[in-house]
């Protein structure tokens, strides 16, 4: 899954270490996550989208567009 | 560069709880294999205890079933309790290729032992093996 961690982390000058601290998980996690090698549980997600202001989907991309109705 | 940056990470109690919990394990490992190496210090055959078959005095295999009990409980909870869920996944699944290699290796190496193709099977050296496969894989991909 794709995402846009590592923009939104550079845009605050934030280092790896730094946001690990802010999510309180290991730095690992947080490479793991912005190279897409790990896909976060979603309390996690929502953690990061509570620390970033945004909607979870503007964050991570599935690559599926549009809605699920059908 | 921010001044967050420029000074010494702070240790959350997350990672106090982890690191705790792993040099709890070291400690009680530690203990263990200077204990075992020194309870049999008498026989000059000996040489890396933990690998040898001989004898065990009674009130050492007492004290280190005990210790690794406590220890091992301790220590896992401490541990489950810290870590985040990157590593939790790590964790998962390198139990499961341990259990898979155990598998794998131990029914093959009975039956051949039954066989007489085999010597027969010798426990430390599954749990080693499997102790390596669970080691390989967490680190892969906790590290990776």
């Amino acid at each position: 899954m794709n995402n846009k961690l590592k923009v939104l982390r550079a845009m605050r000058n934030w280092s790896q270490a730094e946001l690990a601290d802010r999510l309180d998980v290991s730095r690992q996690a947080v490479n793991a996550i912005e190279t897409g090698k790990y896909d976060p549980s979603l309390p996690l997600a929502f953690k990061l989208a509570r620390l970033f202001e945004m909607p979870i989907e503007e964050i991570f991309d599935d690559g599926h567009q549009g809605n699920d109705d059908d | 560069m921010t001044e967050t940056r420029n000074m010494k990470r702070r240790m959350s109690p997350r990672r106090k709880r982890y690191w705790t919990a792993l040099g709890l394990a070291g400690v009680f490992g530690g203990v263990l294999g200077a204990w075992m190496q020194s309870a049999q210090s008498g026989d000059p055959t000996i040489g890396l205890a933990l690998l040898g078959n001989s004898a065990l005095p009674a009130n050492f295999a007492i004290g280190a079933s005990i210790v690794w009990i406590v220890g091992m409980t301790i220590s896992l909870i401490l541990y489950h309790r810290s870590i985040d869920d990157h590593e939790e996944r790590a964790y998962l699944w390198a139990g499961t290729a341990a259990w898979y290699a155990l598998t794998l290796a131990a029914p093959t190496w009975w039956v051949l032992h039954r066989a007489s193709l085999a010597p027969a099977p010798d426990v430390m050296l599954l749990f080693l093996g499997a102790l390596a496969v669970n080691a390989a894989v967490w680190l892969w991909l906790k590290y990776r």
